[in-house]
């Protein structure tokens, strides 16, 4: 467990006397869940809590995921409409949306709840893609820019760690610890680490981290 | 490395799929832009914050999208400089 720990750096460092930091701070406190409920309401979305944006590999369509399931809008996020991922989970919590990188068909959602779900026909239809899957709280999802079947996931909580898949979510199996911390995101970024692999990002509650993806 | 506050939460991330030595970061206190693959960090489109998520079309690497956490989404067509609400 410590091993692995250590193989995930932090990215980035405050400056000293950093004035954004310190008004940060201050935001903390701030009760954003309800200013958040208030701005809804006028602009008469749903979406109670973001947690993803993504746009498909074509460019024309963006993806948000949500507390209240996942949107899309055809006209670069002046409009939204819900799609229905999974009949038997009417209120999915999408914590993360991994378009394909070179076909715009494909599309993976990540939930609190229920795993992850695989659409290959730019989200009409779904269907779930969890085995070896360790838990179903799926916090961030990867898809390698350069070899789109390769997709790493991390999971919280029950069977916690990063799962990686090398056929397109056909199976996937359990390869570290992952990253410190409450895990927000995970993207494989396409920066050589020199040992044949590429870096996956994590975004966490204790800023970003990085680890060479071959685990 | 610097400018990117430290033990914070990163809520969303984003890279220029054609030069992912451009990233970008989407936090509580606003959003921030790396050109060195996360070296060093300054923080762009000074007015906004409390984001969410944060995406870069890859058809267009200037035009980005960002969403604060209270449902907002936001459009730059210039790198992350200006930004206009799109709702």
């Amino acid at each position: 467990m410590e091993r692995k720990f250590y193989l995930w750096m932090w990215i980035g460092a405050m400056l000293i006397f950093n004035p954004t930091a310190v008004l940060g701070e201050q935001m903390e406190h701030r009760p954003a869940a309800a200013a958040a409920k208030t701005d809804q309401k006028k602009k008469g979305n749903d979406f109670e809590h973001i947690h993803a944006l993504a746009t498909d590999a074509e460019g024309r369509i963006l993806f948000l995921g949500a507390h209240t399931g996942l949107f899309r809008s055809e006209d670069g996020g002046s409009s939204w409409k819900k799609m229905a991922v999974a009949t038997q989970h009417p209120h999915l919590d999408v914590m993360a949306v991994t378009p394909d990188t070179k076909d715009s068909k494909t599309i993976y959602v990540a939930t609190h709840e229920a795993g992850v779900f695989k659409s290959t026909d730019g989200g009409a239809t779904w269907r779930e893609v969890n085995t070896g899957l360790g838990g179903p709280d799926v916090h961030g999802l990867a898809i390698d820019p350069n070899t789109p079947s390769k997709l790493h996931a991390v999971v919280r909580e029950k069977g916690e760690g990063v799962y990686r898949t090398t056929d397109s979510g056909g199976k996937w199996t359990r390869v570290d610890d992952g990253p410190g911390g409450e895990v927000k995101l995970l993207a494989s970024v396409n920066i050589p680490t020199g040992m044949g692999g590429i870096f996956l990002y994590a975004g966490t509650a204790e800023g970003l981290q990085r680890s060479p993806d071959c685990f | 490395m610097g400018g990117l506050p430290t033990n914070r939460t990163v809520n969303g991330f984003a890279v220029e799929p054609g030069n992912p030595k451009v990233m970008y970061a989407a936090m509580r206190d606003g959003l921030f832009k790396s050109t060195d693959a996360g070296e060093s960090w300054k923080r762009t489109g000074s007015e906004l914050k409390n984001f969410a998520a944060v995406t870069v079309n890859p058809k267009n690497t200037r035009q980005l999208y960002v969403a604060t956490a209270d449902g907002k989404v936001s459009i730059s067509t210039d790198g992350g400089l200006q930004w206009k609400a799109q709702q």
